[in-house]
């Protein structure tokens, strides 16, 4: 290792720690604080650990609202992302596959989703024509909405890597398109569809305004709502406001840390000469 | 019986005809090799014999029955892919027993149908690992147990010896020969590599640029060539091929002489050239001749011969073995 190369990686690792770490360990402080100690808002070692009564405070606060936003959260997360990985592969695969007049018109559509930003009143307007607002699975279409032409694009260009013969085998073996799709190139699609999944359930568990918008009414509250509460209810409280944002952090490192390890590249290794 | 007729098939992709009009009949058990240059439509014409491209025009009957509209999967064939085309995600039992699994035979059926062309193929002991951990050899096999287990009337080849190397091919050549012998069916074959034709095939049909140039067996078309193209195409090194002054002075359009029917003398010959390159390949040695007034001829001298470059030597055709085509 030459010194540049040393003094690179020492400035790599400062940057990540300073960016990454630190943030998370001022937090983690901030959430064992008294109240008193907290609202002096320093970096310091805690003078007395409150872990454990800070902890059952904030899950306990409005009638336990934090669980119910944990409830709804985990709801939305998976709902939105099983039909994200569902649609965007087939979507995706149709796109790739079948060359047609419409395809240019359908990609063009799906950049478009990409490209404009959506509109907050008119899709109110829509979702309560459809009587969709203020519900569940309002909530959970608007994600696949938002979502879609994002994991379309990634499976459509995944498909494109997955040799062409594979499909011709499998219809020669008697597959019909439902059994190729789900049989042979689902299951190949597996490093980006945990990718997708990645991405999209941090996204989707950690989002804060499509929530406020489309989902009011104190039974719909969803995790980032809580933060939103407890900072106008507990003003000065911020030892509570920091355990709860630790709270609400840990789902999506649980999800970062499994399906990390997953993501495998060369799932098509051995399909064809190479 | 298992025969393949196709009755003038003609595909087109848009404006460009690829196939332009196809009649042939394949008799039952019959070894039969599409040969051309690439781009010649020999793969596009297994392709519509295998269902996977609809012909624009003709009938294709296998079996004495029209499959023209049939889907692949009903037609009683199986293909064996140029790049293989093993489901990656799936072991080698899964693979070879997928189209099985698929018309959801009872579990022991596929159990006994898988093993026993796994030993047909010699695969019994990679039944479990993926595609990833097999060889190229080993991969083409399988892919040809995927065809076996299926009970095809017709197996349809394409290109499935191009990514192996030499020594390997030349194994698997004998093996499918063998292969072809034991189970009896029709093989339609495609290759663009002659050697492959010639000793493989009981019948060759040489295509060029969507038609038909020649059928016949073997050493038929390396004894009677129709046309220039086959010459050049069957036998290696290719046929020596004039045109112009050279043939009209032969009294025809073009005049063809094989590098092995010719003889080369240091005295006396019909024509005089000096050696520009020799390749001395053990059991014959291929010499390139120049000669001043008709350009290069290839010669092949059996055993080792002795000549080097700038040498001048006499090469006189063998009587009888020359060709002349109008």
């Amino acid at each position: 290792m030459t010194s540049r190369q040393r003094n690179t990686g020492i400035i790599a690792f400062l940057a990540a720690f300073i960016i990454f770490i630190l943030p998370f360990v001022f937090t983690f402080f901030m959430a064992v604080k008294s109240r008193q100690e907290a609202a002096l808002f320093l970096f310091t070692w805690p003078s007395e650990w409150h872990f454990w009564s800070n902890l059952v405070e904030v899950v306990q606060a409005r009638n336990y609202m934090l669980l119910l936003a944990y409830f709804n959260s985990t709801i939305i997360t998976v709902g939105a992302v099983a039909l994200l990985v569902i649609f965007g592969a087939m979507v995706g695969y149709v796109l790739q596959r079948r060359p047609s007049g419409w395809n240019k018109l359908i990609y063009a559509g799906v950049l478009m989703g990409l490209m404009v930003p959506p509109a907050v009143v008119p899709t109110i307007w829509v979702l309560q024509g459809l009587g969709l607002f203020k519900t569940i699975h309002g909530m959970i279409l608007i994600q696949v909405a938002y979502g879609l032409a994002f994991s379309v694009l990634l499976y459509r260009s995944f498909i494109a890597t997955i040799p062409r013969d594979l499909d011709e085998a499998a219809i020669i073996d008697g597959a019909k398109p439902w059994a190729i799709f789900f049989k042979v190139i689902l299951p190949l699609l597996k490093p980006v569809t945990v990718t997708l999944i990645l991405v999209q359930s941090i996204a989707i568990f950690n989002d804060f305004t499509n929530p406020l918008y489309y989902l009011p009414g104190r039974e719909n509250v969803t995790v980032q709502l809580t933060l939103f509460n407890f900072q106008s209810q507990f003003q000065s409280q911020f030892n509570l406001l920091f355990m709860n944002i630790l709270l609400v952090t840990i789902p999506p490192l649980i999800v970062f840390v499994i399906f990390n390890r997953q993501i495998v590249a060369g799932m098509t290794a051995g399909a064809v000469k190479g | 019986m298992t025969s393949v007729k196709l009755k003038s098939v003609k595909k087109s992709f848009g404006a460009v005809d690829i196939i332009k009009g196809i009649d042939l009949t394949i008799e039952d058990g019959e070894f039969c090799v599409f040969v051309g240059p690439s781009g010649c439509g020999k793969s596009t014409l297994l392709r519509i014999i295998s269902g996977l491209e609809e012909a624009t025009e003709g009938t294709i009957e296998i079996d004495g029955r029209d499959v023209t509209g049939e889907e692949p999967s009903k037609r009683g064939i199986a293909m064996v892919f140029q790049s293989y085309a093993l489901y990656p995600h799936l072991t080698v039992r899964e693979n070879v027993g997928f189209g099985l699994s698929l018309a959801k035979l009872p579990k022991d059926v596929i159990r006994q149908k898988v093993d026993a062309a796994a030993e047909a193929l010699q695969l019994t002991h990679l039944l479990d690992r993926k595609p990833k951990a097999l060889s190229g050899g080993q991969r083409q096999r399988v892919a040809i147990g995927r065809a076996m287990v299926r009970d095809p009337k017709v197996f349809l080849l394409d290109e499935p010896l191009s990514n192996l190397d030499a020594a390997l091919r030349a194994q698997m050549r004998i093996e499918l020969t063998d292969l072809h012998r034991k189970l009896g069916a029709t093989m339609i074959y495609v290759t663009h590599d002659q050697v492959e034709a010639m000793t493989m095939a009981d019948k060759i049909v040489v295509l060029n640029s969507g038609r038909i140039e020649q059928v016949g067996s073997p050493m038929d078309l390396y004894n009677n060539p129709v046309s220039p193209f086959v010459a050049g195409f069957i036998g290696s090194p290719k046929m020596n091929l004039y045109d112009g002054p050279v043939a009209a002075a032969q009294g025809c359009k073009t005049y063809g002489i094989r590098p092995e029917h010719v003889v080369l003398s240091a005295t006396n010959g019909t024509w005089k050239g000096s050696v520009r390159h020799v390749e001395h390949l053990g059991a014959d040695t291929v010499v390139y001749l120049v000669v001043p007034e008709m350009g290069e001829i290839v010669v092949r001298v059996s055993g080792d011969f002795k000549a080097a470059h700038g040498d001048i030597l006499w090469a006189s055709p063998v009587a009888g073995r020359e060709f002349r085509f109008n």
